[in-house]
């Protein structure tokens, strides 16, 4: 048999499972015989984000790590996807306090993050940081007999079942399907979750016709002035640890220190209770709020602030009594207007972001 | 990676042949004999050490970064020097595909420029950069032997070793589960060989190691701590220290 037999049969193998799959899929017209390198859509208010060496994007690497964020074959019961607990329309969040839609049907110890601008978050993933970046991140959730309680040679085999995945993969990692592409093409489409086209994004660009109401504008002073100190920058976020005192006794250390925060990981005493800042965009679509879902609503976020504020060891100082009264003093009339500003981070464009959006749906 | 520094390699040589009638590169093996005390390790097999008896399930540990000095002190470091060493049943999985049992004590090296080698170092774990990112790869390194983060919870990092078993001390017996790991415990052997070993082309030679598994829980009161994983952080320390200073001895060198 001739190779170029050989060839000439995989082109019209591959040809004729590419139109099969493509009836399903929204990912097509894909000319998938070369790599195209991608730089992501950084809006213009942001801080510029920094490639990974190890993984450069690539347009196929981030639409076969879309194909895969929202495939159930990635779980160990073939029932759950990343998606099942990241959910686009409330910016890649669950709604759950506490999620138990895992393999195991136990009940998680911890809230489903929303997944939002993760390019920035260089300094480590999970509530606690536990996971140094995207990638190795992924085998958390993958692994874990609570969540999605996949054996990752099973994910190989399964994956190889798939032609269209095999020409995938061999195409942005050169390679045969395995477990550490299998990360690398998810973490690339992550890098892509992109949310800076809010209406307060718009006001700040200056673009025509955008602007703020007097109360949002209050709101955002507030916000300024208060909150600033975690929630930094246009990411609204510092991307570090902070003890925001909803709790004072850290000394459960059951479930290798789960409630310890970032403790666990740095074994540093400072750390104790400090979990990772979550971004504020979006905030009005990612209730309930804090790293156990403890808050319904963004309500009882402000009143802890206001006046619910635990003191321990390493309560984040600027939440400390200051003259008499612990926490940031907020008033009713304060209260309302970080609300209304907060509703100005909600970015539409990024929830119905068809590039994001599951491809295996029509 | 390893076929491009093995051809540059030997284009060097060819030039050092040329030039200085050189000798070519050799091999080398590199044994590390698990034991327990004077006795040979075994799995499911009762050991006295220490005061106590000791039945073991699993060994297994990263060696990485193995280096070679020669006489004059010069460093040759192993490229991808990434090794599984185990003795293990097959790892039971949630799935069909299960970790088979297996036996490994032995490495393996090639193109080792010709020389007069007097120590060795090697580490016990995975270094930081691929500690830190399990997707990328280099040598053994895998995410599928169950050598992962799996036990860590959420630290996704490499379990640098792992020391499976019971242990009894006459009264009470307990099941044991000695871990290391952390980019803070990845610690460096260094032994003297009792001779130079002289590797070249010309024979294949052996360093034999002796790794006594007695020694990894040395100092720790395994009857109060059976389970040391990331929440014993005083005791993983010490059983990381024991890797590097008391576990590994030098047999022969031939």
């Amino acid at each position: 048999m001739s190779a170029a037999y050989v060839k000439a049969r995989f082109v019209l193998l591959a040809l004729l499972l590419s139109t099969l799959s493509c009836k399903k899929e929204r990912v097509n017209n894909l000319n998938l015989d070369q790599l195209h390198p991608e730089k992501l859509a950084v809006p213009g208010n942001f801080p510029a984000a920094t490639d990974d060496p190890d993984n450069p994007l690539t347009k196929e690497g981030i639409e076969l790590g879309r194909l895969l964020f929202y495939d159930t074959r990635l779980s160990g019961n073939n029932q759950l996807s990343c998606a099942s607990c990241h959910h686009q329309n409330i910016a890649f969040s669950d709604a759950t306090v506490l999620s138990n839609i895992g393999v195991s049907g136990k009940i998680l110890p911890r809230h489903t993050p929303a997944l939002i601008n993760l390019a920035w978050a260089t300094s480590g993933l999970f509530w606690d940081g536990g996971s140094t970046n995207l990638e190795s991140q992924a085998f958390g959730p993958l692994t874990s007999a609570d969540e999605m309680g996949q054996n990752l040679s099973e994910l190989e085999f399964e994956l190889k079942q798939v032609p269209d995945y095999q020409k995938r993969f061999k195409l942005v990692f050169g390679s045969e399907i395995n477990s550490a592409s299998v990360v690398k093409a998810l973490a690339q489409f992550q890098r892509t979750l992109i949310s800076g086209d809010s209406k307060y994004d718009q006001y700040i660009r200056k673009e025509a016709g955008a602007n703020l109401t007097d109360q949002e504008k209050e709101g955002l002073s507030l916000v300024d002035s208060k909150c600033r100190n975690c929630h930094a920058g246009e990411l609204f976020t510092d991307d570090r640890f902070h003890n925001n005192g909803i709790d004072a006794d850290f000394s459960n250390d059951s479930f290798e220190g789960l409630y310890q925060g970032r403790y666990r990981i740095s074994y540093n005493l400072e750390d104790l209770g400090k979990f990772k800042t979550p971004t504020l965009r979006n905030v009005l679509l990612t209730a309930p709020y804090m790293h156990d879902g403890r808050f319904s609503k963004l309500e009882d976020v402000l009143e802890h602030y206001n006046s619910g504020v635990k003191v321990s060891g390493t309560t984040d100082p600027t939440l400390l009594p200051t003259v008499g009264k612990r926490g940031i003093l907020l008033t009713a009339k304060d209260k309302n207007a970080i609300l209304a500003f907060l509703a100005s981070l909600t970015d539409n464009t990024f929830i119905q972001n068809k590039k994001l959006s599951n491809p295996y749906h029509d | 990676m390893v076929a491009i520094a093995a051809i540059l390699f030997t284009s060097c040589k060819k030039d050092d042949d040329t030039i200085n009638s050189a000798e070519a590169a050799g091999k080398a093996t590199i044994s590390m004999d698990a034991v327990v005390g004077t006795n040979d390790f075994a799995l499911n097999t009762n050991f006295t050490a220490n005061g106590k008896t000791w039945n073991f399930t699993q060994l297994r540990y990263w060696v990485s970064n193995v280096i070679l000095v020669n006489a004059a002190g010069v460093e040759y470091m192993v490229p991808n020097s990434f090794y599984l060493m185990e003795e293990n049943t097959a790892v039971v999985t949630n799935s069909n595909f299960t970790y088979p049992a297996g036996k490994r004590e032995n490495i393996q090296l090639t193109d080792i420029p010709a020389g007069d080698y007097t120590a060795i170092k090697f580490s016990v774990g995975v270094s930081e950069k691929y500690n830190n990112n399990l997707s990328l790869q280099a040598g053994e390194l895998s995410q599928l032997n169950g050598m992962t983060n799996v036990s860590w919870m959420w630290a996704t990092s490499y379990i640098f070793s792992s020391l499976k078993g019971t242990v009894n001390d006459g009264t009470t017996t307990k099941t044991i589960a000695v871990e290391t790991g952390l980019n803070t415990n990845l610690k460096s052997v260094t032994l003297s060989l009792p001779q130079a070993l002289h590797i070249s082309s010309a024979k294949e030679s052996t360093i034999s190691l002796s790794a006594d598994v007695a020694k990894i829980t040395d100092g720790v009161d395994i009857m109060a701590t059976p389970t040391i994983g990331a929440s014993q952080a005083a005791e993983m320390t010490a059983v990381a220290g024991n890797y590097s200073s008391k576990v590994f001895t030098v047999k022969s060198v031939r």
